[in-house]
Order: structure tokens, then sequence, then C-alpha cells
């Protein structure tokens, strides 16, 4: 088991070091410059290449980039003048994240929830309404949910503020458009698994058993109807988390989301490659979570390599 | 039956997740408001703004004005603004030696000043007045932020601001020390400043260049490259002091020590950044925003209660002189494509009408030689509506000069950025252009960095869609762009008239023959059709009828709330 990890966190930290490689690279080769002013004079514009370095050859730029990174040092923003990268990431990842796991919370509970419910109910009106929710949900993009609701329940009537993050109330229309899709394709997944798992032997032979119905839903149906649903986890992380650049721009909401596309707009390379390692790393930890959870789940993963042998 | 208990087991179990996880709890009160204790403790922040912070819903007595930007300001160190955003925010926040309030010159930290006879040296006596720390503002502190501003070490991308003053240009090149910068401070109540050329409108570029804000050397020197990086990290000499930046906000509140403090109205402001326009107008339709610029697209909704102002910039399809492509090298052609645009239908289909069609260089409300340059001047120009008639004649001439015998094989093209509201322009442009010219058109989509940083500066275009906004309110800050020496003449130009024109302007000391001479240099420029100008932008927005002395200016500052009041 500790080889498998060791392994994993290996692959985790060349996965990242690629990552920076190709990124440094990559942003250089944008067309445009970070300084992009309509006004900006030869001499000025000189005098900013070499403030942030730029005169030195890629490769010393490299190197020295790589030993800030080991101090954790992002560097300063070229757009944001007079602000580091860390300290944006710090002011506005509160928010993206709080706002994240809300929706992760929301989606994953709801979800679980109206496939259960959906399932038990198969082909009565409580599993027609709630599969309609979930084909609404998977085919409404985002921007078009956070819209809709901002102008029924913020504008129309008043019920919730219409942008902002200051507190709870401001919280709930964000997190229901960021959580909606992903509410949707949980339901989905666990609704289809629900009805797979019901025609499986080891049910039969419950029922058979005579075991109350309640016992097999709760102690057979849905423990093994879950594992498809933890398998999509880990892209779900990743879906709720690059969602949340439209539903912040919607609501206004200060996260990181703005400074990445921002950043990309106006190249400023310091903050591309700064956000872009910190949610590279953010990832690459999640699927190491998600690979040693599986590792520990099932025993067939971690050893893997020596399939053919006696257990 | 079982089935049916589980469904209500669960549901309850949800609502209890919902409720009673742990995410939600205390999320009562926003997130972290990043760096709020720090104000406290901080020496350079008194009492008065702790206490105007306990108390961040504005209502009551309290006289907040609250506002909304798509963008935030890129820094909030003076010297170091570069948009419009950064240099309004400095305006409400620091004193220069003169403060431009919508065009007037009014005194700042300088009661009163005396100019030389050449023009060259301006000497300005300094008031007592104090920075919002309780220290005196001393005539050092000019000559300070003016030498920061210029050394190369600071890298300010607005830096060329400054090369009025003697020696400028040669510390911003790094050829002359800071020190040897034309500005002086013989005692603490005097600021003498050097220029290298006589410029009538200095005072008036001073008064509106946050650039030229005074600077503590101590504040720098204390906090190096984090200087100004949140409220606490500067001091303020102006109308109103920053007391926390963070959740996408700046707060302002009444600075104490402002030396006219009597006259600011306001308690404080509140700048909410709001990327998304819509987004903005809606919460200054829920009563959350007393003041919101509209997007274009939203314009027509508001007919009946919108304002709007002139916020100078003006838009121009610039025309690549040096280009491979031969026949933009043509007058001819270049005429044809002035007289064949319709700017009054391209108006309306490009921006539905809410910018105004140009066919001038100069924006008329810039200052003349005693009123504005449009109440003095005129210029004979290509007509709103066109003149297809003559353009079809400048075509003729033109495709026989250059040995074309069928109109559709010219071919040029346009370069827009990748911005909708860009793309639209190109478009309609395009599709006029094909309409009264015969010729084809094609569009090159790049992005807003690629224009500045390599497709205008390295002529990699044909015909380019880009705009101007003045940086001081005076004809030349436009007809620079057509000076052959100019950094900005993207266009490539070469004129020696207008060269000839605009240096002799730049000695000339009398106002009228100096505005002659200008005048003179911009009909050159269009009798050359070296541009196709398009648009003056207008900038829609709404207000709370409550407020009133907010001041609206084309240059540098667009919207100035120093002066603003409220009714309770």
């Amino acid at each position: 088991m500790l080889r498998y990890i060791a392994k994993r966190v290996i692959a985790a930290i060349l996965t990242l070091l690629v990552l920076v490689t190709v990124v440094f690279f990559l942003v250089r080769l944008m067309p445009g410059e970070p300084f992009t002013s309509a006004k900006l004079t030869p001499v000025v514009a000189e005098n900013m290449q070499k403030y942030y370095g730029f005169d030195k050859p890629l490769a010393v730029q490299y190197v020295q980039y790589l030993k800030n990174l080991l101090h954790g040092d992002f560097g300063y923003s070229m757009k944001y003048t007079n602000r580091t990268v860390n300290d944006i990431i710090a002011a506005t990842f509160p928010f993206s994240a709080d706002l994240g796991i809300r929706a992760l919370v929301t989606a994953i509970s709801f979800g679980l929830v109206f496939g259960i419910i959906s399932a038990l109910n198969r082909g009565n009106k409580i599993d027609f309404i709630c599969v309609i929710i979930a084909i609404i949900g998977t085919s409404v993009p985002d921007f078009i949910m956070g819209a809709f609701l901002q102008y029924f329940f913020g504008i129309r009537w008043g019920l919730l503020p219409v942008a902002q993050y200051k507190g709870f109330s401001y919280t709930i229309l964000p997190t229901m458009s960021l959580a909606f899709y992903t509410l949707a394709s949980v339901s989905r997944i666990m609704r289809a698994s629900m009805l797979e798992v019901v025609n499986q032997d080891y049910i039969k032979t419950a029922r058979a058993k005579g075991l109350s119905s309640f016992r097999i839903t709760t102690r057979h149906q849905i423990r093994n109807a879950i594992m498809p649903v933890i398998t999509i986890l880990g892209p779900t992380v990743a879906a709720v988390l690059t969602g949340t650049f439209v539903v912040e721009s919607i609501f206004a909401i200060p996260g990181m989301g703005k400074y990445y596309v921002d950043s990309v707009s106006t190249n400023d390379y310091s903050m591309i490659l700064g956000m872009t390692v910190f949610y590279g790393s953010f990832l690459v930890l999640c699927n190491l979570l998600v690979d040693i959870l599986y590792g520990i789940v099932d025993p067939r993963v971690r050893i893997g390599g020596k399939a053919g042998e006696a257990p | 039956m079982k089935n049916k208990i589980l469904c209500v087991i669960l549901t309850a179990a949800l609502a209890a997740t919902l409720f009673g996880c742990g995410v939600y709890e205390g999320s009562d009160t926003a997130p972290e408001p990043i760096g709020a204790e720090a104000i406290g403790e901080e020496p350079g922040v008194s009492g008065a703004v702790s206490e105007s912070l306990a108390s961040e819903t504005p209502n009551g007595g309290e006289k907040i004005f609250r506002y909304s930007e798509l963008q935030e300001p890129t820094t909030l160190d003076p010297n170091k603004a570069k948009c419009i955003l950064d240099n309004e925010v400095a305006h409400m926040t620091q004193e220069c030696l003169v403060r431009n309030t919508a065009g007037k010159i009014e005194p700042g930290i300088a009661e009163s000043w005396e100019i030389s006879d050449d023009g060259l040296v301006y000497t300005f006596h300094l008031r007592d007045a104090k920075w919002s720390d309780g220290e005196s503002i001393k005539a050092e502190d000019f000559v300070y932020g003016l030498q920061r501003l210029m050394d190369p070490a600071t890298a300010s991308e607005y830096a060329f601001i400054g090369e009025y003053v003697k020696n400028g240009a040669a510390v911003e090149s790094g050829e002359k020390a800071p020190e040897e910068l034309g500005i002086k401070a013989p005692d603490d109540k005097t600021v003498e400043i050097t220029l290298d050329v006589a410029t009538p409108y200095f005072l008036s570029l001073m008064g509106s260049s946050a650039q030229y804000s005074p600077i503590r050397k101590d504040i720098v020197e204390k906090y190096g490259n984090d200087f100004a990086a949140t409220a606490e990290k500067n001091v303020y000499s102006g109308p109103f002091m920053i007391t926390r930046t963070a959740d996408g906000q700046i707060i302002f509140a009444k600075n104490p020590n402002y030396w006219n403090a009597g006259a600011i109205k306001l308690d404080g402001a509140e700048l909410n950044c709001i990327a998304e326009g819509n987004t903005a107008v809606a919460m200054y339709e829920s009563g959350e925003l007393d003041f919101v610029k509209l997007p274009t697209e939203t314009v027509v909704n508001y007919d009946d209660i919108d304002h709007e102002y002139m916020n100078g910039n003006e838009d121009y399809f610039y025309i690549n002189e040096k280009s491979d492509n031969k026949i933009l090298n043509n007058k001819n052609f270049r005429m044809a494509l002035n007289y064949g645009l319709d700017r009054n239908t391209y108006i309306k289909l490009a921006t539905d009408g809410v910018y105004s069609p140009c066919n001038a260089l100069v924006m008329p409300l810039v200052s003349g030689a005693e009123k504005t340059y449009g109440e003095e001047y005129t210029v004979s120009s290509y007509p709103l509506d066109g003149d297809m008639a003559r353009a079809q004649e400048f075509l003729k001439k033109a495709m026989e000069e250059e040995g074309f015998s069928d109109p559709s094989d010219i071919r040029v093209e346009i370069t827009t950025t990748d911005a909708e509201a860009s793309k639209k322009i190109a478009e309609v442009a395009q599709e006029l252009w094909t309409q009264a010219l015969g010729i084809t058109i094609t569009i090159r989509q790049v992005t807003y960095a690629d224009i500045y940083g390599s497709v205008l500066p390295n002529g990699d275009y044909e015909i380019g869609y880009a705009g101007w906004g003045p940086d001081y309110s005076d004809p030349y800050t436009y007809l620079e762009l057509f000076k052959s020496d100019s950094p900005y003449n993207y266009s490539n130009y070469e004129n020696a008239e207008v060269d000839k024109c605009l240096n002799a302007s730049r000695t000339e000391t009398d106002a009228k023959k100096r505005m002659d001479l200008l005048n003179k240099a911009e009909q050159v420029i269009l009798d050359d059709a070296a541009l196709v100008p398009l648009q003056y932008r207008q900038q829609h927005y709404l207000l709370n009828d409550a407020f009133s002395g907010l001041n609206f200016y084309f240059c540098s500052i667009n919207t100035d709330w120093t002066y603003a009041d409220k009714a309770l």
C-alpha cells in the first residue's frame, strides 16, 4: 500500500513539473505583450521589461521562476502592479472555494436523493418530475441558469440579493446555478445504477431470505449503486471549480475566476502561471486523494500490476 | 410502503445537510474580510476610520456614494496609475498642487503660483496641509513623487506623462539621475518646476494626472514593492482615504485632515468592481447602487431616465501607409473610403446609435485658445452621410493610378479585436464599403493584447480598428498620433507640413497662433485622409436622484464625485 501511495505522489509531482514547464513556455508564445497600454512608449516598455526581468534569457527566467516556486512565490502581477499573485489568490480563493464547496455539497446530496427517490418510484409521477429536473439540469448551461434565477428571485420577486457575496442569503442563487448541472448528472447516474443493481442476484437472494425492502434498499442496493457516483467525483470537482468562473461573473462574486480569465486576455504572465499552477496543484491533489481512496476501497486497484497472482 | 418512509427520511436528511452542515455554519457574515483587522493597528489610519468601517451598510444619516465599475483599479500607487479608473481613485484620494475639476483649475496643495514670462518655470506656494496620518505635506513630497515617477527603477507605465518636466525624458531612459529632474524644493513651502518647453496646458494636465501626486518617501521605503498594495499601505493627501480593499470593493471615507474638508459633503463612498455590466444594472434596479454605467446594448431600455457624458474616447480606423498593400498608400483610395462610409447609418448599425458619428480627428470639447476648440475652430471634412458619387470619383482615379480595372480586385483587410463590439464595427464597415465601392474586404481578428502589443506598433495591418483617449485637454493629444516621430504614429504617416505645424506649436507662446497651427495640422491630416474617423464615445449612466454635484470630464477622469452630495 505504501509503495502504491509513493508511486502516486511521485507521479503527481512530475505532473506538476510538466505543467509548470509547458505553461511557462507556452505563455511566451502567446501573441502580444503583457504591457499593452495604447500609450506605451518604447523607453517605458524597455523599463517595464527590465523591471520584470524579461531582458534576461528565457532559460534564466525559467530557472529563477522554479526557484521562486520552491518558496511558494508566484511573483508580482503585471496588470495589478504592486500586488503579488499570492496576495490575489489569498484574497480571492476563499470565495471560489466557499462557493465550490457549497455547490458540491448541494449537488451531491440532492443528486443522490433525487436519484434514489426516482429509482424507487420508477415509472410514476415522482420519477417523471425527477427525470425532468435532471434533463433540464444537464441541458441548461450555468450562465443561463444564473441569469434566469437572478432575474426572477432577485429582480422580479425581490426575494434574494441580486449579486455579491456578503452573507448566507447571498450564497443561495450562485450555489443553485453552479450546483444544478452536477446535481442533475449525479441524480441520473444514481438512478441508472440503482435500477441496474435491483436486478442483481444478491438483491434477489436478500429478498428471498425475507429481508424487508427498507433493509434491502439501504444495506444492499444504495451501497452498491453509489460506486459509479464516487468514480465521477474527481472530474466533478474540476467541473464545479471551472464552472465558478461564469457564476462568479454573473453574481459579482470576488473570486478567482475573473482574475484567471483576465490574466489570459491581458497576457499577465505571472498571473496566468500562478493561477494555473495553483489550480493544477489543486486538481492533482484531488486526483491523488481519489486514487489513494480507490486503493483503500478496492484492493484490486493497488495490486493492479500483479493481477495474475492469487490474492 | 417502506420505500415511501425511506423517501421521507432521505428528504429529512437532506434538509439537515443543508442547514446543519459545517460549511454553512457562521456564514451569515461574509468570508473573512481580509485586511480589515489590520486597519485599526496601522499607524497611518486614524480611529475615525475604524468607526466608519463598522457601519458598512450605508443608511441613516451617512452620505455614502455607492457606484460600480466593470474593472477594478490595477493599482493604488498614484505613480503607477495606468488607466482612467486608477487615475480616478487617486484623484479622490490624493491632492496634486492644483486640482482639475471638469476642466476648471482649482488651487490644490498650492494656494498660489507664478509662471515665468517664457512659460517655463512654475513656482508653487504651498498651504499648510496634512496627510491623513497627521504629518505635514511638504514640498519635498512633490519632488520625491515626480522623481519616483520618472525613475526607470519604478517602471511606471505612465512615466511619459512626466516628460514635460525638464530632463524628464533623459531621467526616464536612465541617462540622467532622478535628482537632475526639473523640480526643486527651495524650502518646505515652495515647489519649483521647470519645463522643457512652454506647455500651456501643463496646469490642467497636472491637475488631472494622478502621476503628479505627492508621495511620502518614508512610506514607500517602509513597504517597498508592496507600497499601496492595500488600503493601509499608503497615506492620503486628498478629500477621501481608502479604508478597505477587499471582497471586490474599495471603501472610501472622508479624510478629516484634508485641507478643504469643509467643501466635501460625502461621508464616504463604496466602489464595487462588477465585471458583468448587466449585474451592476440589476443591482442599481434593486437599490444596491447609486450610480451605474449602462452597457451599450442596454441603453435602449433606459431612454427616458438615463444621462450621458462624452468620455473623450474616439474610435478610428488607422490606415497603415507603409503596408505591403500599395493601394492604401493612394490618397484617392483613402478619400474613397472616407466618402464611401455613411457614418450615420454606420452608427445605427454598429452601436445602436449610442455613440455619435465623427468626421474629425480632434474632439471638439478640448480647450482652444480661450473657449473650447470646437467653438473656435471648424475643419472641413467628409460629410457624415457620406457622398457616394464623390466616393466613386475618388475610387475611379485611384484605380487608374494603381492599374485596377475591376473594383472587386482591390482587396483590403480590416484588423480588429475579438471583442464582440469591435467585431461588429468591422463587419458593418465591411458591409457598407462593399456596397458603396464594390471592393473586397476581409476581416482579421486578434486579441486585445496583440493589437497594442504587436499589430499596431509593428505596422502589421492594413486597416486597423483602435481608439484614443486624451491625456490632457488640448488638440495636441490627438494630433500627436500623426506626427512622424511620435511613438503613437501607428499609421506610419509622414507629412512635412504636419510635422512643421506641430513642432512650431511647441514653441509658439501666443495661444491664438498656437491654436491656428494645430488647426492647420488637423486640416492637412483630414485632407490627406490619413485615417477614417468613426465615432465619439458617449457613456450612458443611471444616477440615484438623491445625488447631486457629480462632475464628468473627458480627460483622464470621467466620473468625479469629489463634490457630490446626497439629499437625505
